[in-house]
């Protein structure tokens, strides 16, 4: 989808996160660009002694509990082989690269594990966890990208709503799993998690 | 104009990729039709990216790269064109004339079209349609709920959810129309009815009882028991 409510959005984006502190471009931006259009593998090499090893954490943290070490150096060769073939669907406007990579390495996660869960697969995960091309458009929230609130708010937070981000985003746990491990209410958890998006500036409702 | 939202357990669940797939499924098929949640769902990913990019990295082997490389080659080599199957967006309903959009998680999972899935019909006012999710807590349905009809008061075991694809229906506690999600809890009893000028079409997940059934029944049985209560009733 390229309306012009995207591209602005883009714009804005861009203004308010994809620049760096000081208002540089995301560097690894033109990384992906080159990959797409040129195969440069060169660049990928970069990209990938930059992502590699955090993909390896990421998923490490998801998996530590159930699986061996090793599995996770695979999955994680598996996110950039990924990378490297959908770098032409990358787009700036949508997402930084931080967060495109994070939802690859996200839905590879969760693809591995219904894989090995059950055989039969009526549904791709692409098919549900994927960038809606709906004719709806996106609204504009006040902040609708909030890399910079975050990146001022995280540091902020209580060591309680950090923990159940922590819990949530990167240990990859539902609100139910956290309440279990922490031997909480779910009610409190869920509490916990919503006052903590809300110093992001992320205001859900309910 | 949307009312119901999946609240934030619902979105941050969904964007962690934490949610149980029939459920996913169902907060998929509302951000299609709700801009306002798939914003919310955009910066609570990019939160995940915030904290990702800052985790303490763990080195892979050193001959990871090379490996993915001679992956790459090899796959450049066999690579096939890519075949995207296009389903369509919408289908023309045959009783009522009239398109329907399906989300994107919908359309793959009635294989296309609405007509070709296995409807059971329950009296006149509804018909429904399992769908196959590979999801061992929740079943998964398809709901058809004719123009006018209203269907019997039911409660709920578990956890119910409806995502409305098409037309409007209201219960007790309220109205509501495309795109809505609507969330019932186990002990709650509704009694939907579908609005005259339009067939009723929803997607609905229910949390499975403790005690396993056949899928069918467990998918009627909130109105196999109203029927069984009823009947008790005018016997006692
Ligand atoms: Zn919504």
């Amino acid at each position: 989808m390229t309306s012009s409510d995207d591209s602005t959005a883009g714009s804005l984006r861009k203004a308010l996160a994809g620049a760096g502190p000081l208002g540089a471009p995301d560097p690894w931006e033109a990384a992906i660009r080159k990959v797409a259009q040129h195969q440069d593998r060169a660049e990928f090499k970069k990209l990938f002694d930059h992502y590699a090893p955090m993909i390896k954490a990421f998923l490490s943290k998801g998996i530590s509990s159930y699986a061996d070490r090793s599995l996770a150096e695979e999955m994680t060769q598996e996110v950039m082989l990924k990378v490297w073939n959908k770098a032409d669907s990358f787009n700036p406007a949508k997402a930084s690269v931080n967060t495109w990579i994070f939802t690859i390495a996200r839905n590879t996660r969760i693809d591995f594990i219904r894989r090995n869960g059950r055989a039969d697969r009526t549904i791709d995960i692409e098919d549900i966890w994927h960038e809606a091309d709906s004719p709806e458009p996106v609204v504009e929230l006040q902040q609708r990208r909030v890399e910079t609130m975050i990146r001022n708010a995280m540091a902020t937070l209580p060591e309680e709503q950090a923990l159940v981000l922590e819990k949530a985003f990167m240990e990859s746990k539902s609100h139910n799993e956290i309440a279990e491990e922490l031997a909480l209410p779910l009610g409190t958890v869920k509490s916990r998690i919503r006052l903590a998006l809300s110093k992001l500036q992320i205001l859900i409702d309910r | 104009m949307i009312s119901y939202h999946p609240d934030s357990r619902y979105l941050t669940d969904f964007a962690t990729a934490n949610l149980p797939l029939a459920e996913a499924v169902c907060v998929s098929a509302h951000l299609e039709f709700c801009g306002k949640c798939r914003a919310h769902v955009q910066q609570l990913t990019d939160v995940g990216g915030h904290m990702f990019a800052r985790l303490q990295p763990e080195a892979v082997s050193e001959d990871s790269f090379a490996a993915l490389m001679a992956r790459v080659s090899a796959g450049a080599q066999e690579q096939a064109p890519v075949v995207t199957v296009q389903t369509p967006r919408e289908e023309l309903d045959e009783t009522t004339q009239s398109h329907v959009f399906l989300p994107r998680a919908v359309r793959r999972l009635v294989s296309g079209s609405l007509d070709k899935l296995r409807w059971v019909q329950l009296g006149k006012a509804l018909r429904v349609a399992p769908l196959q999710v590979s999801d061992e807590s929740r079943d998964t349905a398809i709901y058809d709920i004719r123009a006018g009809g209203r269907m019997p008061e039911h409660e709920h075991r578990g956890e119910e959810i409806t995502v409305l694809l098409q037309g409007s229906f209201s219960d007790a506690d309220g109205s509501y129309s495309r795109g809505d999600f609507v969330v019932r809890h186990a002990g709650e009893s509704h009694q939907p009815t579908a609005t005259m000028d339009k067939d009723c079409i929803c997607l609905v997940c229910l949390e499975r009882p403790v005690r396993p059934r056949g899928l069918l029944y467990r998918l009627l049985e909130p109105l196999v028991n109203y029927r069984l209560q009823r009947l008790n009733r005018s016997v006692a």
